[in-house]
Order: C-alpha cells, then sequence, then structure tokens
C-alpha cells in the first residue's frame, strides 16, 4: 500500500504538470490544436484527482491497518485508537495534512473540470491556474514532506494520536476548515483566468461569487467547529482566544466576508472590479499565509500541530502568487474600469465601501497583533507577547461598527437615498434598538440603587466597565439590526401579499423564494446579531477554582458543587481519574457532573482533562477536573459559569443556513400582472425607494 | 439633526465618564494585562489555581505598584523589567512597540481617507455628467424602479 501511495503522488504530479503546461500551451494557441490540447490538459487534471484519491486512500488503509511500516501512521497512531481517530490520522499531522489539502485542491479541481460546459474557455484558463497551485502541493508532498516515508525497523505499536485530537470534533473540524481555505483557490482561480483571458462580461463574477460563498460557508463553519473544539478540550473556558492559529483562520474570513458583499456592487453596477480582483487575491494569499504559519512555527501557538521547516517553501510560493497577480494585474488593467460611480454617500454602494474598509482594517489590526511578536523580534531581538487585551482593544469596537453596519446597510437603496425614505426605514429600528438599551439599563439598576445615592446615569456608570458597556451596545445595535431584517421581510412580504392575496407568512415565504440570495443574506446577519450576542455574554463570566473534598461545596454564580465522589479507571488507551459532583442550583439539585482528567498510554502518560458542560440557553456551567495537590493529595475543581455561550453556536448555525439558503435557486418568477398606469406619483413621492429595493 | 447628534454622543460621554476612574478600576485595569508568569497561560487577576507560585507575589507587587505610581505604563514596564516583556500581553505604548497600536489606527484612518477621496472624486465625476440625467423621461424612471422592484434583481 504505502508503494501504491508514492506511486499514485508520482503519477499525480506528472499529470498535474502536464495539465499546467499543456493547458498553457492550450490558451496560448488559439487555434483548433490548442482546443484539442486544452481538452487532454482538462482530462489529465481530472485524472490527477483519481490518482491522488488512490494515495489518500492507501494512507487511511495503511492506519486502519496499524500498518506501522508507514514512518507517519507509526508517529500519529497506535493500535488502541478508536477506527474514526484512525481515518482522522490523515489530516493530524504534516504529511497527511498537506496530501488531504492535495486531495481537496484536486477535488475542487474535478468539479471545475467536470463542470467546463459553464464556459469551456474560463474553465480552461481556471484549470490552468488550480494546476499550478497542484504543482506546488505535489511537490511539497513528493520530495518535501512525504506521507508514504518508510520506517529503517518495523515497531510493534505507534506514538499514538496527539491527545488532544482525540475528540469526535477533529474527526470533522480540520476537513471543514480545509474546505474552506482550498476552497478559495477556485474563486481566486476564477479572478486570475478572468485577468489572464480579459474576460469579456461579469460571467466570472457570478461564478466566482458562487464558489466564494461554498468555501465561505465552510471556513464559517470550519473557524467555528474549532471555537467548539476549543471550548470542550483545551479546558480554559473560553472558546477564542485570539491565538495566532485562530487567527490566521480569520484573516481569509474577513477579506472573503468584504468580497461576498463588494462583489454585489460590480454585478449591479459595474463598480469596484480593480478592488474586488485584489480581494480574491488577498483572500488566497491570506489562506496559505495562514498556511504557512499554522505550520512553519513562526509564531507560537497552543494549537499548531505540524510545525516543519517547510515555511521558506510557502513563503516562495506566496510570493510567486503575489508576483503572478501583479504582473496581470499591470499588463490587463484597463480591463477592470469601473462602468459606473457612486452618486451618494447614502447609498448601498457606500455602506460597501464602508464594510470593506471595516473588514480589511479589522484584518489588518488582527494581522498587525499576530505578526508583531515576529516583527519585534526581527527589530528588537526579543519577542513581545501580544495576547487577548490587544486584540479585544482593536477588533471589538470595529466589530460593533461593522454590526452597526449590518443594520444600515439594507435600508439604503442604490445609488441614493432620500432623506424621507431614511427617516421612513430608519424610525422604527432605532426606536426598538433605544428601547432595548433602556431596558437594559432599568434591568441592571436594582441591586446598584440601594447602595448608591447618585442620579441614576452616574448609578449606572459607576458600576459600568468596558466590557459591560461593549456588551449592552451589542445589545443595542444587535436589537437595531433584528429590526431592520424584520422590517425588511415584512415590507416586502406586505407587497406581495398584496399582489398573492395570501397571508403575510406565505407572503414571505414567496418573497424569500424569490430572491434567495438576499433574503438568505439577511438570514445570515441576524446569525451574526445572534452570534454577538453570545459573545456579549463574555462580559458576565464568572469562575472560581478551589479543593474539593468529599462533601465540601464550591460556590460560582448561583450554582453551589458539591463534592460526592471520585473515582479511577483504566482501559487499552488511557487512565483517567474523575470527580462526581452534585451540582444545586439555589437549592434546587439540578444534575450530576463528571470531569475527568485522561493519562493516555501510547503518549506517555500526557495528561488530558474531559472538561463536563452542562449547557443552557442562559449559561453554560463549565467543570474541569485539574488533579490532585501534589502536597496533600486533595481534588482541584475549578469551576466557570459562562453566559450566553449556547448563544454562539446557534448563531452560527443560523448563519451556516443563511448562507445554505443564499447558495439555492431562486424559484420562478411570480407572474403578476403590471397595472396599467404605473404609480409614479407614488414612487417619486418615496423618493423611488420602494420597498423591496435591495441586494 | 441636533438631537440626533446628542444622541451619538451619549456613548461618547459614557466612555469618558469611564475614565474618570479609582484605583480598583486601575488595578483591575492594568491587571488584565498581565500574564502570570508560572506558566498557566492565564491573565494575572483571573489566575485563581490552587498553589500556583507566582500569582500571589505578583498581585501583592501589582496593587503596591498601583498605589505608588500614577502612571499606568509605569506600573507595566515594572512587570516587563522584573517579571520579563513576556509578562506583558500589550504591547507598550511608547518606543517601537508603540507601532503596534499606530498601524492598526493608522490604516483604517488611511482607509477612510481613501474612501472620502474617492466618494468625493465620483460624485466631482458624476456632477460633471448631471445634465445628461436630466433629460431622463421621469415615468421611465418609474418604470425602472418598479421593474427593480417587481424582479427583485
Amino acid at each position: 500500500m504505502p508503494l501504491l501511495g508514492s506511486v499514485c503522488l508520482v503519477f499525480a504530479l506528472a499529470l498535474t504538470l502536464y495539465c499546467f503546461v499543456v493547458g498553457v500551451i492550450g490558451i496560448v494557441r488559439k487555434d483548433a490544436v490548442g482546443t484539442a490540447l486544452a481538452e487532454t490538459a482538462r482530462r489529465a487534471g481530472i485524472a490527477s484527482f483519481v490518482a491522488v484519491l488512490i494515495a489518500a486512500g492507501a494512507l487511511v488503509y495503511a492506519g486502519l491497518t496499524d500498518d506501522f511500516s508507514v514512518a507517519y501512521v507509526m508517529h500519529h497512531s497506535n493500535r488502541a485508537l478508536p477506527i474514526p481517530y484512525k481515518i482522522a490520522v490523515l489530516w493530524s499531522g504534516q504529511e497527511g495534512s498537506i496530501l488531504f489539502w492535495i486531495l481537496l485542491l484536486s477535488g475542487y479541481g474535478f468539479v471545475l473540470r467536470v463542470r467546463h460546459k459553464v464556459d469551456r474557455q474560463l474553465v480552461a484558463t481556471a484549470s490552468v491556474v488550480m494546476a499550478g497551485i497542484q504543482v506546488f502541493f505535489l511537490i511539497l508532498a513528493n520530495f518535501v514532506a512525504r506521507p508514504f516515508g518508510i520506517m529503517d525497523r518495523v515497531v510493534a505499536d505507534g506514538a499514538g494520536l496527539n491527545i488532544l485530537l482525540q475528540y469526535p470534533e477533529m474527526v470533522i473540524h480540520p476537513p471543514m476548515l480545509y474546505m474552506g481555505y482550498v476552497g478559495l483557490s477556485v474563486p481566486f482561480a476564477f479572478a486570475l483566468g478572468a485577468l489572464i483571458m480579459r474576460y469579456p462580461g461579469e460571467k466570472w463574477i457570478h461564478i466566482t461569487r458562487r464558489w466564494t460563498m461554498v468555501a465561505w460557508l465552510f471556513l464559517t463553519f470550519g473557524i467555528s467547529l474549532g471555537g467548539h473544539w476549543a471550548y470542550n478540550v483545551l479546558g480554559w473556558g473560553g472558546y477564542w482566544g485570539w491565538d495566532p492559529v485562530e487567527n490566521a483562520s480569520f484573516f481569509p474570513w474577513l477579506t472573503g466576508t468584504a468580497f461576498l458583499h463588494s462583489v454585489m456592487m460590480q454585478e449591479k453596477r459595474g463598480m469596484m472590479k480593480v478592488w474586488n480582483v485584489w480581494l480574491i487575491f488577498i483572500t488566497f494569499m491570506l489562506s496559505i499565509l495562514g498556511t504557512l504559519l499554522t505550520r512553519a512555527g513562526l509564531v507560537s501557538s497552543v494549537h499548531a500541530f505540524a510545525q516543519s521547516s517547510i515555511g521558506p517553501w510557502f513563503t516562495t510560493f506566496l510570493c510567486i502568487i503575489f508576483a503572478v497577480c501583479l504582473f496581470f494585474y499591470i499588463k490587463n488593467r484597463d480591463h477592470l474600469k469601473s462602468e459606473n460611480q457612486l452618486e451618494s454617500l447614502a447609498s448601498r454602494e457606500s455602506s460597501f465601501m464602508f464594510n470593506n474598509l471595516l473588514l480589511l482594517g479589522a484584518m489588518f489590526a488582527i494581522l498587525c497583533g499576530t505578526l508583531f511578536p515576529i516583527l519585534s523580534e526581527a527589530v528588537r531581538g526579543y519577542k513581545i507577547t501580544v495576547g487577548a487585551p490587544f486584540f479585544n482593544k482593536v477588533a471589538i469596537p470595529i466589530g460593533l461598527l461593522l454590526l452597526f453596519l449590518t443594520g444600515v446597510g439594507p435600508l439604503l437603496a442604490w445609488r441614493s437615498t432620500s432623506v424621507g425614505s431614511i427617516k421612513r426605514n430608519f424610525t422604527w429600528p432605532l426606536v426598538f434598538s433605544a428601547l432595548v438599551g433602556i431596558v437594559l439599563i432599568v434591568v441592571s439598576l436594582p441591586p446598584r440603587m440601594g447602595a448608591a445615592t447618585g442620579p441614576w446615569l452616574k448609578t449606572w456608570l459607576s458600576g459600568l466597565e468596558l466590557p459591560k458597556f461593549y456588551s449592552w451596545l451589542a445589545f443595542v445595535i444587535g436589537a437595531m439590526v433584528i429590526a431592520t431584517i424584520a422590517s425588511e421581510f415584512f415590507r416586502g412580504g406586505r407587497v406581495l401579499q398584496g399582489k398573492l392575496n395570501t397571508n403575510i407568512v406565505s407572503a414571505m415565504y414567496h418573497l424569500m423564494r424569490r430572491n434567495m440570495r438576499r433574503y438568505g443574506g439577511y438570514v445570515v446577519h441576524l446569525g451574526i446579531v445572534v452570534l454577538f450576542i453570545g459573545v456579549a455574554g463574555l462580559a458576565f463570566n464568572q469562575d472560581k477554582e478551589q479543593e474539593m473534598g468529599r462533601g465540601d461545596k464550591l460556590q460560582v454564580g448561583h450554582y453551589t458543587l458539591v463534592g460526592a465522589d471520585y473515582t479511577q479507571d483504566d482501559n487499552a488507551n488511557y487512565t483517567s481519574e474523575a470527580a462526581l459532583l452534585e451540582v444545586y442550583k439555589n437549592d434546587q439539585h439540578v444534575l450530576t457532573m463528571t470531569p475527568e482528567l485522561r493519562f493516555y498510554k501510547a503518549n506517555g502518560g500526557q495528561p488530558d482533562h474531559k472538561v463536563a458542560i452542562h449547557s443552557t440557553l442562559l449559561e453554560d456551567l463549565y467543570v474541569i477536573y485539574e488533579g490532585k495537590n501534589p502536597d496533600n493529595g486533595h481534588p482541584i475543581i475549578k469551576a466557570y459559569v459562562n453566559p450566553l455561550v449556547s448563544w454562539v453556536w446557534i448563531g452560527v448555525l443560523i448563519v451556516t443556513f443563511g448562507t445554505g439558503l443564499a447558495l439555492v435557486p431562486n424559484a420562478a418568477p411570480i407572474a403578476a400582472r403590471v397595472p396599467q398606469a404605473v404609480a409614479v406619483a407614488t414612487l417619486d413621492k418615496q423618493g423611488m425607494q420602494p420597498a423591496g429595493v435591495g441586494k | 439633526m441636533k438631537r440626533f447628534s446628542k444622541l451619538l454622543l451619549l456613548p461618547v460621554l459614557v466612555v469618558l465618564l469611564m475614565g474618570a476612574d479609582n484605583q480598583e478600576a486601575r488595578y483591575q485595569n492594568i491587571g488584565g494585562k498581565i500574564m502570570c508568569s508560572c506558566g498557566c497561560a492565564q491573565m494575572l487577576l483571573k489566575c485563581n489555581h490552587v498553589g500556583c507560585p507566582n500569582s500571589d507575589r505578583m498581585i501583592r507587587e501589582l496593587r503596591a505598584n498601583v498605589q505608588n505610581t500614577s502612571n499606568d505604563e509605569e506600573v507595566l514596564n515594572w512587570f516587563r523589567k522584573n517579571w520579563g516583556v513576556t509578562s506583558v500581553v500589550e504591547p507598550s505604548t511608547h518606543g517601537f512597540e508603540l507601532m503596534a497600536w499606530i498601524l492598526p489606527v493608522a490604516a483604517l484612518g488611511l482607509g477612510l481617507l481613501l474612501v472620502i477621496l474617492l466618494v468625493h472624486n465620483w460624485r466631482l465625476r458624476s456632477a460633471n455628467v448631471a445634465p445628461a440625467d436630466l433629460t431622463l423621461d421621469p415615468k421611465l424612471e418609474a418604470l425602472r424602479a418598479r421593474a427593480h422592484q417587481e424582479t427583485e434583481i
């Protein structure tokens, strides 16, 4: 099997090289021979996917059959490892994850090449770009990070999988994240291909947008699964720690989000062509930078699992990509001239521009913080630490501004919005958000009113810290965005309700089916609001740690934990210690929790916390068994009360659902008779902003 | 409009008022930028693990420094000097590290300036071609808006 895998990888490299070189010749020669050559290149590209698939299958098979003659399997698996994790071994180390990357890349390439009838010439050019990327990764897999390296002598058992990766989400988190990262190479290939061939019209941007949405969907889901995994596995009570590897996955997400907004300006108005092309280029380059950060060990991270010396390869690849993009941009920049220009600051276009500015500003700020330790080492000779306080300080205000734009943008019309329209559209959302703000202040006042004697505002402010103020602001702005989305659905629904003679719910359903992209987008916005509300709960986290013998109590928030018993276990994979804790809330027994500490045998008895979490919509009770105090042998328990965490995951699910909706094709337009006399006066009176003017 | 601008000023006022803080708030604020150096990877004020060899001492030193020094940056520098540069998880606000703070703000400011210049430029250009727009038939425009509404495109 290792031999088959190695041969297939060499074969895949040969096929991809053929696809690249002959594909270029096919593009350059614009005659019948060129077309025939391009077709052979396309078929070679398809065949390369089959070769990579067999190679990946060979590695998985080696893992499943405990073939420890393969060095990679020996280093990342062991006999007692459960089967799902043996499959996950494929992406658990450097060499395997590069092979997995190639598998996904050639898989995307396969879909792209099979669907060549969409636009033969554009796909042929994009296929060549994809082949170029594939060649780089196949060179890595064949010569630098070989997954089928053979051991000098066969050992009885493997070293085992990293214990932090032995968690069900690890079976799906990396594939999702990789699908996102690798998926971004498709829009890149189309954008570069369109620029190279000076593609006429905007069809390429429609194709690119859909591919970007698919990659963005996977990236969003992958990042959130990573957060969920960190929350459940790393045992520090949080889901996002501004770790460099987390940040690395966030960079392309931010620029990809910017592109998904600004692309609408190109589709609707033929604007921002240069900006969009560079956004796509930068997004792809950031996905490669993320891979570089994760693998090259440039920055210290709690979960950079696959560090090695392949950094210079990725740096060189990044430089080549940038040079190629710059060359074709300079060569063909006249092809990217805008057809229209911005007419008013109070317009949908300008809201997209500010949205892009903020998203890129956030990306740049986080990039600065992530890379600053490297810069400080180069300039000052020592690596400073840039941690969560820095990122929170720069990213939270930008995030809140973005949330605000999420509410404002959809209420502005394309081209220009009249003052009347602004008044009409903004009144209710602003009133609703102001009400929510006041209610939150009133709700948070009573405990302090008795203690303080000053005026109410001063009383409220005296107990307010910046994180709590941000939290309050997130609720207020979130309320405005929800009101905006609701009003958009309602106003659009009312327009259709009259036409279809149906109820408002059915009308809103039809409205959504007629423009899945727009209303799917609103669902995504709703998910973002819910996610922000979940994150706002961070300001109210509480935690406590103490020694707990049998019968001892630990009070955290309104929970009381009572130590009931302590047990031990032993199986083939690990030994473990666990605490049995009875949990009471306001003197009512809620449940029994069993946080655990495992010691994995294959990893030299390395300890790993299995956190116990009691999740409700209002808050999570998060309990860790820290082990025994070495001085007196007493068990140590740490407990957190984390408010609103469930809403983070619900928000992500809504975002994912909304993106899925936006990808569904629209239903056929409903045949509605246009009245003879168009209500010109009415439309004029409303400043040409009819309900439903949107994305 | 005046009311609206007052409304916008309220959050600014709130933040400024929060700046008028006491020693405890300073202690909390500075403590939130210092990491416990025992290897627990927790922020100093959050480090509550049993038997931590450093956090009690560091917290005592923090309290003393906050009382004796009025400048927050001096307190952080004291920790950098005595517990190593990595004990403070926020770049300093002077010297080379100031760049970490300036760069994001400068980039955003520059971006904002560019957007404003771009918009200004575009508006000037569209003003030059305005006469052509005047010839548009308002009925035609209304029909176009109606079609926009109907087709959602």
